[in-house]
């Protein structure tokens, strides 16, 4: 469904000297700066995949995001996007295609929701059954449907972000960009998006790629992710193959009933593992994934355990890791 | 794009502009009321500086009626805000949404401007329709049903030809971030040249025929000249073609504009 090659994508941008003396000087005469933003970046996503794209800020994501969605043109290499070139703005590629951006309201401010929703419908000529459907049905999984009437810019942050996604899914697009869906958003409504996408994926299968810093959205929607660093692809796998390669480690942490004996003597603790924090009600240690088992029985054995967890390391602290992995290899 | 989207663009947007009550009335009645104020002592102080009966072709009365039916129609030729929505979209990445729609932007934006035209159509029947009934008809002008359908087909060239006029210039935001100030020298060129500050025929003879030849009084003096009868069947459709003629030029200019610019498109942020 999504298929890039050598993807790149370079902006020249000016340049300008601090300083009164620096404004002066650009009125005449101005530096131009060009930077790669996105580098032969090469990937394809199959329909009904979820594929997280992640990076730091400035890592290239949104840009790659706007050219596969056909807002602005690379300056190398190709994409086809159901058989089309995005940049090309084919009118049969633009009813087929969704982009969702989380810091970016698409939604007329100004209206009732139900009246952007209207626009839509003749802007992509959804027929009124199939429009009357996919509302119903999207309004009542984003429980929004008492929502509809009033404007948009009255609405909450959460509940504007429901409203952007049945906005960009009305028309049963193929292919979905979500583009940090979740920022800003609290907890419970991170989640209610979280799992409104998974439901969405089940039932419709579009191929969807979404970028987020927030690391709950890209472990609990992806199972493959794309790293990008400096706008270069350095790695297109599994999720879990991730984990595995660059977390030989778990965390545990087990929180201790309070008892007259005090804290926990690290020396005896130590052994167990790797000590992140031990005091008298919390005892965190990283352990080797081979010995969690282990540790974790001679924990609840030893100390008074109330309750007791095993983690995986953060995606984010991962993530890092690889980034410097690369880095080394290259100096 | 499909003619249904075009109204339901054009209604969307007049719904969204009449939604804001105080907003449409302190227009309606205290911008209109502002500018002919402005006008009429203006034209007070000119007759009675001259002491003439009639300065270029129009008595005081005629002169009054001129700029009444070129402010109201002034506003429907220009819509509230044409001036500054596709710079603002480039500048601001609002052309982003646009688009991912599979439809044309620049008609989009058009049929909302049109929308916008709504309010300032209300006015124009609201305020206008009386003020010939007040002041009579002046020496020199004759409203009838001929004179208005001609002046609705030159209202409806002309509100296209401001449009295409604002387009290229509006697209140069895609290289300068800000492109205000053209925007204003536009408006003051078309404002002067196109009769809305003083009627053309107050230009000495050399500047009227070379603006004939211009898009500018197609802007203003021509749909109110239309209006009010000032104009023979011969001369409207000379005018017509004239302007049909501009707008494919500035169809050709701008689509050359928007195609260069569209490559430099960032849509805010890297």
């Amino acid at each position: 469904m999504i298929d890039v090659e050598n993807l790149g994508k370079t902006f020249s941008v000016h340049a300008k000297e601090p300083g009164l003396k620096g404004s002066l000087k650009a009125l005449f005469r101005r530096q131009v700066v060009t930077k790669p933003a996105v580098r032969d970046v090469r990937f394809h996503v199959d329909e009904g995949e979820i594929v997280g794209l992640v990076g730091a800020n400035g890592a290239g994501k949104t840009t790659l995001v706007k050219m596969l969605a056909g807002i602005i043109y690379p300056t190398a290499g190709d994409a086809r996007v159901l058989g089309f070139r995005p940049w090309e703005r084919d009118n049969r590629f633009r009813r087929q295609i969704a982009l969702i951006m989380g810091q970016k309201a698409q939604l007329w401010w100004d209206l009732p929701a139900e009246d952007c929703f209207l626009l839509l419908k003749e802007i992509y000529q959804i027929p009124q059954d199939r429009y009357r459907a996919a509302l119903d049905e999207l309004a009542t999984l984003l429980e929004v449907r008492t929502l509809l009437n009033i404007q948009i810019r009255r609405l909450s942050l959460g509940e504007r972000m429901k409203m952007e996604l049945i906005a960009a899914l009305l028309h049963r697009p193929r292919v979905v960009y979500l583009d940090e869906p979740t920022i800003g958003l609290d907890l419970t409504a991170q989640r209610a998006i979280r799992d409104f996408i998974l439901r969405y994926r089940e039932e419709h299968r579009p191929a969807m790629i979404v970028t987020s810093h927030y690391m709950e959205d890209i472990e609990r929607l992806c199972r493959r992710i794309l790293i990008l660093r400096e706008g270069e692809l350095v790695f297109d796998g599994s999720l879990e193959k991730v984990v595995r390669t660059y977390a030989e480690h778990k965390v545990v942490t087990a929180h201790l009933a309070r008892t007259e004996n005090g804290a926990p003597v690290s020396s005896d603790v130590e052994r167990l593992g790797q000590i992140e924090l031990c005091n008298d009600v919390t005892i965190r240690l990283r352990v080797e994934r081979a010995r969690v088992a282990e540790v974790a029985a001679e924990l609840l054995r030893r100390y008074p355990v109330a309750d007791i967890a095993i983690e995986e390391i953060d995606i984010g602290t991962i993530i890092e890791r690889i980034q410097r992995a690369r880095q080394e290899v290259r100096t | 794009m499909t003619p249904r989207l075009f109204w339901h663009v054009c209604g969307v947007e007049a719904r969204k502009r009449m939604s804001y009550r105080v907003d449409f009335w302190l227009s309606s009645i205290g911008g209109f009321l502002a500018q002919l104020g402005v006008a009429y002592f203006i034209v007070l102080a000119l007759f009675h500086g001259s002491g003439r009966p009639t300065i270029g072709g129009f008595t005081f009365q005629g002169m009054i009626l001129y700029y009444a039916a070129v402010i109201l129609l002034g506003r429907v030729v220009r819509g509230t805000e044409a001036d500054q929505t596709i710079a603002q979209d480039i500048y601001e990445g609002g052309l982003t949404r646009y688009l991912l729609y599979p439809t044309s932007y620049t008609v989009f934006k058009y049929a909302q401007n049109v929308g916008t035209l709504v309010p300032a159509l209300l006015q124009l029947f609201l305020l206008g329709a009386w003020f010939p009934l007040a002041l009579g008809t002046p020496e020199g002008a004759r409203i009838t049903g001929a004179s208005i359908a001609m002046g609705v087909g030159a209202s409806v060239l002309a509100s296209v030809l401001y449009f295409l006029l604002v387009w290229p210039i509006q697209a140069i935001a895609f290289w300068a971030d800000n492109v205000w100030s053209l925007m204003l020298a536009h408006r003051i060129l078309a404002n002067l040249m196109g009769g809305l500050l003083v009627p053309l025929t107050l230009f000495p003879e050399w500047a009227q025929r070379a603006l004939a030849l211009l898009p500018f009084p197609l802007l203003f003096a021509f749909p109110v000249d239309a209006l009010l009868g000032r104009l023979d069947l011969h001369q409207w459709l000379k005018g017509i073609a004239l302007g049909l003629l501009w707008c494919t030029a500035l169809i050709v200019i701008g689509r050359a504009v928007w195609r260069r610019g569209d490559r430099r498109y960032a849509g805010v942020g890297i």
